[in-house]
């Protein structure tokens, strides 16, 4: 149970999503208009709880239940506090539910749920995966067990943790910093989030700084207060697909929600316009091959956006296997032996402006001889690259190359729409911007819409030295002692 | 005369060709599938156990050529650039993915429906038909896997670095023994020719299947017919011989390999062994629900998670394994399309602070010890079989998973399936059944242990544990616990439900894991990889 997600697990995840295919009723529609195969239907609470589900009527007995919290790493807005969003993401799991330890997880488990959760910037999402059969509850020989709607009601609204509790969790946010902190990654993220987001919570990973999980014990108050701040019904969503019926799934929430009280969330500064180009090189004592990232401030998510639909096929555009910079730098001059954006196209569907991060792994022979020379050569090559865009629609097939994409994007689209779990992750994913149930419709209804020149403009507003952050790493030996 | 002659072996010709034909045609398995989207996956029953000996990463270069080296015609081949540009309209699924395991390499692709007859005669046939290997991509493929051994193996990835380790100290001295990916010195050693030879002796139609999610007769039939020539254009390729795939052998006694990488501020634990059990054993099934009891991967219903995570808090999972379990630490459900003949048994602790990692061998080692001691109890096992149950939700979560592990079905020579069977299986094992499995198949006398750590800390641990030094595991301290003073002694206030934990940290302590320091070797990270053999 509860593995927490950092950064680029996401990232595979969302690559996990795009291979696999859904079992959908319904023909690939023509008109982008119709393209999600399922109703969405929607209700808010008085609280001010929207409860989304989705029918899938053909994955029987199968239940995927979701809270979303509105709330990540991007809300720990105290310095020397952070990680206390992915934190709260571990004691959820230990909820004494009715007043005794450890109930609500072993209640789960006797249910039959594959429990578990993951953290992000702006969001924290709970995922429990279940039979629809465990819904409202079920009888076990001579006991009846509460069901996971009301067991996931308790610990949203009334999580009973201590500070011991709390403590013992520190050790495994610790201990998951550790299993990550031989990627030279984890290190290259630290550097370039400080640099791009110097005065926004952006700024830091979502686990947290080494030193602040190290001090996480001491923070037993902050936490209180994070979760009292941002567990509230008018900053959450619940995302339940599979085979269920709305109405019922709707007067059950009614029934178990409606004594969460509401409290208005405070808004999170905007970040101050980038202020680039900035460089930084980071050594490391072991010896990898370099990797260098380039990262450009992006436009925030909004649902129906040009820029956002841009962003859409940003990817696609520069990072994919058919986009010109990528061939030239690991299929022709051989100086990568792979480029992708980290964090993928995730990393900027984000409620404030993040980064599109151009992630190339380089080789450790090339680096031996040209050293700083050879991390310039592929900077000035990504730079290029982004440049070119400034003028893709003088190309003379620039219009049949959107065609495709807009087609490899419906397809990808609906590929990844391959289980209840799956849909409702991507429309928990996409929902929570405008917490409209016609997202999918609207944001490919604006990739549709996209024209050449819209790549053009794109690309001179935001491919722009004031926008760049660049971070190189390389092996650096260890200087012997004196 | 002549004329009769000639209808007569036309006749003959007609009646034989159908059989010719069937005798070449590839197995097709199907899953029933509406969606719009066909989920195609092609097993060829050859991986890096089949790689000749001093030519480690042969299959796996075989594979990634098979997809990048170009088809067609040699004149005008279509090119791995050209092939990206084909499939871009029907979705990134559409461009060809391999996974190259022990004993299989599978190609993968998803399609939209409708344009299944283009992308047979554009991509499926003619890619597996007429491949052309090109030695240029070779080159690249070559330097890219070995920069990914050098690099991000050795010393980027410390929990895969021990997972890879144990696996192949598990089989040492086996064709399993190397990295699926090949070693430095074997991917160096591989030629063109080889690649051609790889092909020629493996890919044919009677060692393929193919799997597709529908069971529309049309494309069933399409599918078999595009695959019937494979294998059939290698030139003048020599055959290679088949390699003999040995089952590991037991270990005598306790055997420890540590691993020191450059500042590493954590250290990882893996052990295992051998078992003669595999999904298609009758005795999977009992001993898959102990193992789901003692170390479900990534669910914190399992023993060894409750005791050292969540009990303590040691670090972020332990978990224990009957089945190699391809790509961890990412994937929470085992990928389809690793599978092997031979298994074994392996517990992975994940990192921890290096001041536990001795004391926390010896749980693993207790813990294991004291399941094999007393066995589950009948609450215990029904309590795994609900778990059990509830995985089979994810493990049959979409149709990639439902056409993958059909594959698998057919390696194992499974009748029905394994998902087809699961459930009820599930229900149908005992608690007898499950101690007897445990009984006959889990042991602790010898195992192999890999300890990754720093390189610094190296020497100190195998000392430490050759000379059975008592390895204390967390503080009272540590544990937050409330003290009091009294007469100027401080007197830890140990409430009930610690006592049992802290008494049996005492146990864990007092254990000794008597392994002599001859059988513990010290390697540094990057000897790691170099050839089959482990490193001494």
């Amino acid at each position: 149970m509860r593995p927490k997600t950092l950064v680029r697990q996401f990232g595979i995840l969302g690559m996990l999503l795009a291979v696999t295919a859904p079992v959908l009723a319904e023909r690939p529609p023509a008109a982008p208009a119709k393209v999600f195969p399922y109703a969405i239907h929607k209700k808010t609470l008085a609280n001010g709880l929207d409860v989304v589900v989705v029918e899938t009527p053909e994955f029987k007995n199968v239940l995927s239940y979701n809270t979303l919290v509105m709330a990540g790493s991007r809300n720990e807005l105290e310095k020397g506090k952070t990680g206390l969003a992915h934190l709260f993401e571990h004691i959820l799991f230990r909820h004494a539910y009715n007043g005794q330890a450890g109930a609500y997880q072993d209640l789960m488990e006797r249910l039959g749920t594959h429990n578990n959760a993951w953290t992000w910037f702006d969001i924290t999402f709970y995922h429990p995966l279940t039979f629809t059969s465990n819904l409202a509850g079920r009888t076990l020989g001579a006991e009846q067990l509460p069901g996971v709607i009301e067991l996931e009601a308790s610990r949203f609204a009334a999580l009973d943790f201590n500070e011991k509790i709390f403590k013992t969790e520190t050790g495994a946010v610790l201990g998951e910093y550790r299993n990550s902190s031989t990627f030279p990654t984890l290190r290259m993220s630290e550097r370039l989030l400080a640099l791009a987001f110097p005065d926004h919570p952006y700024g830091h990973e979502t686990i947290g700084y080494y030193e602040d999980v190290v001090a996480m014990p001491d923070h037993y108050e902050a936490a209180r207060a994070f979760y009292d701040t941002y567990y509230r019904p008018n900053n959450c969503v619940l995302v339940i697909a599979g085979d269920v019926k709305a109405d019922e799934v709707f007067a059950q929430a009614e029934a178990r929600y409606r004594d969460w009280q509401p409290k208005p969330v405070k808004p999170v500064p905007e970040a101050a316009p980038l202020q680039g180009p900035k460089r930084e090189q980071v050594g490391w004592p072991a010896d990898v091959a370099p990797r260098l990232y380039v990262a450009y401030r992006q436009p925030r998510f909004e649902t129906a956006s040009v820029e956002t639909a841009l962003g859409q096929l940003l990817a696609e555009l520069l990072v994919s296997r058919s986009a010109p910079l990528y061939k030239k730098l690991r299929f022709e001059k051989q100086t990568v032996s792979e480029l992708a954006f980290g964090e993928g196209t995730q990393g900027f569907e984000s409620f404030d402006p993040r980064l599109a991060i151009f992630d190339a792994q380089l080789f450790k022979e090339q680096y031996a001889p040209k050293g700083a020379a050879y991390f310039d050569e592929v900077i000035r090559d990504i730079e290029q690259g982004a440049e070119d865009l400034k003028q893709f629609s003088r190309q003379k097939d620039a219009k049949q190359i959107l065609q495709t994409l807009k087609s490899k994007y419906r397809y990808d689209f609906l590929a990844a729409m391959s289980s209840p779990a799956a849909i409702a992750q991507i429309l928990a994913w996409y929902y929570r911007f405008e917490r409209n149930p016609e997202v999918f419709e609207k944001l490919l209804g604006s990739v549709e819409r996209l024209q050449p020149k819209d790549v053009d403009a794109f690309a001179r507003k935001y491919f722009v030295p004031q926008n760049q952050v660049i971070i190189t790493l390389a092996y650096q030996a260890a200087k012997a002692e004196k | 005369m002549v004329n009769m002659q000639r209808r007569v072996l036309l006749v003959l010709l007609a009646l034989a060709l159908p059989f010719a034909l069937a005798a070449q045609q590839p197995k097709v398995v199907t899953v029933d599938s509406s969606s719009p989207l066909l989920k195609v996956k092609v097993t060829v029953k050859a991986g890096s156990a089949a790689d000749p000996a001093g030519q480690e990463g042969l299959a796996y270069m075989t594979g990634r050529l098979l997809l990048e080296g170009g088809y067609g015609d040699p004149k005008k081949p279509v090119t791995k650039e050209q092939l990206a540009e084909i499939t871009r309209p029907w979705g990134e699924g559409a461009y060809p993915q391999v996974l190259v395991g022990k004993e299989t390499s599978t190609f993968s692709v998803t399609i939209p429906r409708e344009v299944f007859t283009d992308y047979v005669a554009r991509v499926l046939r003619p890619l597996f038909t007429e491949p052309l290997f090109a030695s240029t991509e070779l080159d690249r493929v070559r330097k890219e896997t070995l920069e990914e051994i050098r690099s991000a193996l050795r010393f980027q990835r410390i929990e895969l670095l021990g997972l890879l380790a144990l696996d192949n100290d598990i089989h040492n001295g086996t064709s399993y023994a190397h990295l699926t990916e090949g070693t430095v010195r074997g991917l160096e050693q591989v030629k063109p020719e080889a690649v051609r030879s790889f092909y020629r002796t493996w890919y044919r139609p009677e060692n393929l299947t193919v799997a597709v999610s529908t069971q529309d007769a049309v494309i069933v039939n399409g599918l078999r017919e595009a695959l019937a020539g494979v294998g059939q254009r290698a030139g003048d390729a020599a055959a290679l011989s088949p390699r003999a795939v040995e089952a590991p052998a037991l270990v005598a006694g306790r055997h420890v390999t540590i691993i020191g990488l450059p500042k590493a501020i954590a250290t990882g634990l893996h052990a295992g062994f051998p078992i003669p059990v595999t999904r298609a054993d009758p005795d999977f099934w009992p001993l898959y629900v102990a193992n789901v009891w003692f170390g479900t991967h990534r669910d914190s219903f399992s023993h060894l998670y409750q005791v050292i995570r969540e009990e303590r808090g040691y670090n972020y999972g332990d978990y224990s394994y009957i089945e190699y379990f391809e790509a961890r630490p990412m994937y929470m459900f085992p990928p389809t399309n690793s599978p092997r003949r031979y298994q074994y048994f392996s517990i992975w602790i994940r990192t921890v602070s290096h001041d536990h990692a001795h004391h926390l061998m010896k749980a693993l080692t207790w813990e294991l010890e004291n399941v094999v001691r007393n066995g589950l109890t009948p609450e215990q096992v029904e309590a795994a079989k609900n778990m059990a149950r509830v995985l089979y939700l994810s493990l049959a979560e979409n149709v990639d998973r439902l056409v993958g592990y059909k594959l698998d079905d057919e390696f194992y020579g499974l009748t029905p399936g394994y998902l087809d069977q699961y459930l009820a299986r599930i229900d149908a094992v005992t608690p007898e059944a499950v101690n007897a499995a445990i009984r006959k198949y889990l042991q602790t006398e010898n195992l192999r242990y890999v300890v990754v750590t720093d390189q610094s800390v190296a020497d100190k641990r195998a000392d430490d544990i050759a000379n059975n030094r008592s390895a204390s595991g967390k503080t009272p301290k540590q544990y937050q616990l409330d003290s009091e003073q009294r007469e100027g002694v401080q007197y830890w206030l140990v409430p009930e439900g610690r006592l049992k934990t802290l008494q049996q940290d005492a146990v864990w302590e007092a254990y000794r894991l008597d392994i002599p320091r001859s059988n513990i070797r010290i390697i540094k990270a990057e000897q790691m990889f170099e050839t089959a053999a482990m490193p001494q």
